[in-house]
């Protein structure tokens, strides 16, 4: 039998990069196909060029042992190909329906779509492969991890037999994960071929039949899973020993840096999302909140920062009350904030980067005054950052979008460091940037937490979380619900805290 | 009571939500000293002025629908007035409209070609149309009827009479007009809803028929058909389509365009059925308030209809008012509306809102009672505030297309 993939001898090349050098690979067919290797390996491009989102510049393709070559998604959703993006691509106001058959909606008479046949065919789809949904639903509606299974099925609904998962489990808590994988599971026993991207190594040993390491853009290894550890695939893919986000001994005092009494935040409709929650951080300690998101930790921040709309409790910075403070004043009065969405909230990315070194602290020397920049003061201010964070960038004058998604964050990580604060707010500190990277922002937030800064961190990475705070709070719906040491809690029970799961035990025993 | 309000048919539902204001309007009416809230008149102002604000606010919805915030429908319907009138002067009423109708599609295509083609932020596009247009307009009357304000007479498509309910005529024989009877009865209420209902139904305009048969049919396109979903994806969520093969570009373009036309038929309708001529400055800023219809009416169709007809009801009814007691009564029927309101709002528990509503109806009712008339800016400020009223009160049920006014570039998510 035909392997379902053969690629030989793929090479792209973009302005000043080579992303894939003569990769070669091979997926059999009915197997769950590991792809690994950091950000910026070259997964993602390799994933576009399968899906016919880019041309190769080089080489061949063969699926089912055919030489096919792909204009479009279109030519290799033809041959069977389907992909699920990282970010989803759905519709938040549409139905599942209405999502799953855009762009091969059965049609009658005037256009218009026949809605039965569609939901008929669906329900197959869905009954051949184990995946059910309900095809009424709004999207907005849905969990994540549904809105991913709907995804999974929009590729099945189109006769997809070769499925390409693009990080399917980034948005996803452990639990979640286990049932993508037990539907992956399902998946191949009905057939499919599954490729998947991932970079959690643990992940990859469970489910993946065979594995391919990417490096630099090239295939440093491609093996069956059989035998091979974690241990050694990270070696694969950075070529050396795996950073690990541990942190040394504990440097937390007695100094109480920020505590939060009896927080309630409401949103829009005036309904509490944050509930009388108490926190206290010291000076040189690192407090990590987990949970799954939506559960007000986004809130918990914005109330600190003073963005949300705090109807109860009070915050007090330094034994100073500054529940009625404004962002600003706080900001200038030494609160670091590295936010959630560094497109949105932290910088502005048609800026220069030493604008974007300055926002936050446009009113503090040396970015400036209280009423004039210092373009000089900023500019000089910059270029430290970049040498002591190691932001690489051609100049100071680029734009922000023109950095990497780790470079970005590091400009970001320098701003809020060099700014010298008391407390550090860090929202996802290392979400979607390379290993490399975050071993970088590790090591900055370690070596400010010895220096005395109290770090509040919020992260969907259960290993980060794990391995940085010195205390873990667990938020479900509002409140924090646990408390727990780093030292003895591992990330299935944090998972198992963050869904309610290991309350239910608890008061079931 | 909401459940089984929402288990009607929508019909049903808009025919009982009429009845009551229509109940509302006639209450007021016993206790003031005007007789023109229900007339027949009044009614079928309210559909003159309301046809080309719907049309307008109906493009708005296609093109918002797919993505592009349309503030040029003011121009593109002054290009619809003026291509209209120049269309029934040279080859008459049917293919003046048709022509207006390609006029608006004119500046439909210019906003796509700046908007999806060239990225020009959505406003400025906009803005920059509705500059344009009335300038083009003028020069070519210049040109044409070496007048530039005004052109000569046009010719209109004509009218219809519905058969026994308002008297029209079979194949020549004339039927009974039954509405005109019970409106003659004098029953209280239910004469006031007959003589509304005939001027709906009397004298319509073949323009106003075809704008209320586009209510379905729009919403038949919209929800029903591959057109309408792929429509839908390119202002939901245009990396969704593009994903799967759907040519977000082109169905923006056409989008847009069929938002000219429409609005282009509304500017039509102005000048070859309401004035009977092109002049500068007839379109009265009905392109804009098309727009406030659209976010009234939640970017549906039916709801852009409810909207046109409400400002068109306050245009049409001041149109009348030469001394200014109907539109004083109106006042009272907003204080209602407000009391009707901050009840709403206070069983939700929404404290501001219940004050805010309170406060602004009080100082209504305030008005009513210190005043015998209104002034007439009055009545032209009314669909504004009522549409920042709606934006302040509703937000939350007001749903916009998520990627409303967003740039698309190919291959970007």
């Amino acid at each position: 039998m035909a392997p379902a993939i053969e690629l030989s001898g793929i090479t792209k090349r973009f302005p000043g990069v080579v992303a894939n050098d003569n990769i070669n690979m091979t997926v059999e067919k009915g197997e769950i196909h590991a792809i690994c290797g950091e950000n910026g390996a070259g997964k993602s491009t390799l994933m576009k060029i399968l899906y016919g989102m880019q041309p190769p510049d080089e080489g061949t393709m063969k699926v089912d042992g055919e030489l096919v070559e792909f204009a479009s998604p279109t030519d290799a959703i033809e041959r069977g190909i389907g992909m699920v993006h990282q970010h989803f691509m759905l519709a938040d106001q549409l139905t599942v329906l209405e999502n799953i058959i855009l762009g091969a909606e059965p049609v009658g008479t005037g256009g218009a779509i026949k809605f039965g046949d569609a939901e008929k065919h669906l329900a197959r789809v869905a009954e051949d492969y184990g995946l059910t949904i309900d095809p009424n639903d709004m999207v907005e509606s849905l969990e994540v991890g549904e809105r991913q299974r709907v995804e999974i099925i929009k590729v099945l609904y189109r006769g997809a037999e070769i499925l390409i998962l693009d990080e399917p489990t980034a948005v996803l808590v452990p639990q979640e994960v286990e049932a993508l994988f037990d539907n992956m599971r399902e998946l191949k026993a009905s057939g499919a071929t599954i490729l998947f991207i991932d970079h959690k190594l643990d992940e990859v040993l469970e489910i993946s039949d065979s594995i391919t390491v990417l490096r630099h853009g090239k295939t440093v290894a491609s093996l069956p899973n059989d035998g091979v550890t974690a241990h050694d695939l990270a070696e694969l893919m950075v070529g050396s020993e795996l950073p690990t986000p541990e942190t040394a001994e504990s440097t937390v005092t007695d100094t109480v840096a920020l505590r939060l009494s009896d927080i309630t935040v409401a949103n829009d409709d005036g309904r509490p999302v944050v509930n009388g929650v108490d926190l206290t951080i010291h000076q040189g300690e690192i407090v990590g909140i987990a949970g799954v998101e939506g559960n007000g930790q986004s809130e918990v921040v914005d109330a600190i920062i003073g963005t949300a709309n705090v109807v109860g409790g009070s915050i007090e910075f330094l034994g100073r009350d500054i529940t009625k403070e404004s962002v600003r004043r706080r900001r200038e009065s030494g609160i670091g904030y590295v936010p959630e969405d560094r497109h949105h909230e932290g910088l502005l990315l048609s800026s220069p980067l030493w604008e974007n070194a300055a926002l936050g602290h446009q009113t503090k020397s040396p970015y400036g005054s209280r009423w004039w920049l210092d373009p000089a003061g900023a500019r000089a201010q910059t270029e430290t950052i970049r040498e002591q964070f190691d932001v690489r960038t051609p100049n100071i004058d680029v734009a922000a979008h023109a950095l990497s998604g780790g470079n970005q964050q590091k400009l970001i990580i320098g701003r809020e460091l060099t700014s010298n604060p008391e407390v550090l707010i860090a929202a996802h500190p290392t979400r979607g940037i390379d290993v490399g990277a975050q071993a970088a922002v590790w090591d900055d937030i370690r070596t400010a937490r010895a220096n005395g800064l109290a770090t509040l961190l919020i992260s969907a990475d259960l290993d980060e979380l794990i391995g940085l705070s010195d205390t873990i709070v667990v938020m479900l719906r509002g409140e924090f619900v646990a408390t727990l040491s780093p030292d003895e809690v591992t990330p299935r029970d944090l998972g198992a805290y963050m869904t309610g799961a290991a309350l239910q035990q608890q008061g079931a025993n | 009571m909401r459940d089984t309000l929402e288990r009607l048919p929508a019909w049903a539902r808009w025919a009982l939500y009429a009845a009551i204001g229509v109940f509302l309007l006639t209450a007021v009416q016993t206790i003031s000293d005007t007789e023109r809230l229900t007339q027949v008149a009044t009614a079928r102002e309210m559909l003159r002025f309301a046809v080309p604000i719907f049309l307008a606010g109906l493009g708005g919805l296609f093109s918002e629908r797919a993505g592009v915030v349309n503030i040029g429908l003011e121009g593109m319907l002054i290009l619809g007035m003026w291509f209209g009138a120049w269309g029934s002067i040279e080859y008459g009423a049917w293919w003046g409209l048709l022509i207006g109708v390609l006029g608006g599609m004119i500046g439909g295509l210019l906003h796509a070609i700046a908007t999806v083609t060239f990225q020009v932020d959505h406003i400025i596009s906009g803005v920059a149309i509705n500059i344009l247009a009335p300038a083009l307009a003028r020069y070519l009357s210049e040109e044409i009827w070496e007048s530039p304000t005004t052109s000569p007479r046009t010719s209109a498509v004509g009218d219809w009479d519905v058969p026994f309910l308002a008297g029209g005529t079979i194949f020549g024989w004339e039927s009974p007009d039954w509405l005109l009877s019970i409106a003659n009865q004098e029953w209280w209420y239910v004469s006031d809803v007959a003589q509304l209902s005939r001027g709906l139904l009397r004298g319509t305009s073949w323009v106003s028929i075809i704008a209320i048969a586009l209510v379905p049919l729009t919403a038949w396109l919209i929800w029903r058909t591959r057109f309408g979903l792929r429509l839908r994806i390119c202002g939901e969520k245009p990396s969704a389509g593009e994903a799967q093969g759907i040519n977000i570009i082109r169905y923006k373009y056409i989008a847009v365009i069929i938002s000219g036309g429409l609005a282009g038929l509304g500017g039509a309708f102005i000048s070859t059925e309401l004035s009977g001529l092109f002049q500068g400055g007839n379109s009265a800023g009905r392109g804009f308030i098309g727009l406030a219809a659209l976010i009234f009416g939640n970017w549906r169709p039916g709801g852009v209809l409810l909207g046109a007809l409400l400002f068109g009801y306050v245009f049409g009814l001041d149109l009348r008012d030469l001394d200014g007691t109907a539109s004083h009564a109106m006042l009272l029927v907003t204080a209602i509306a407000f009391a009707g309101v901050a009840a709403w709002a206070y069983t939700r528990r929404r404290t501001t809102d219940t004050i805010l509503a309170g406060v602004l109806g009080g100082g209504a009712l305030f008005w009513w009672f210190i005043a015998d008339t209104v002034p007439s800016w009055w009545s032209n400020t009314l669909p504004y505030v009522i549409v920042l009223l709606v934006l302040v009160f509703f937000s939350q049920r007001l749903r916009m297309p998520a990627a409303l006014g967003q740039p698309y570039r190919r291959g970007e998510t």
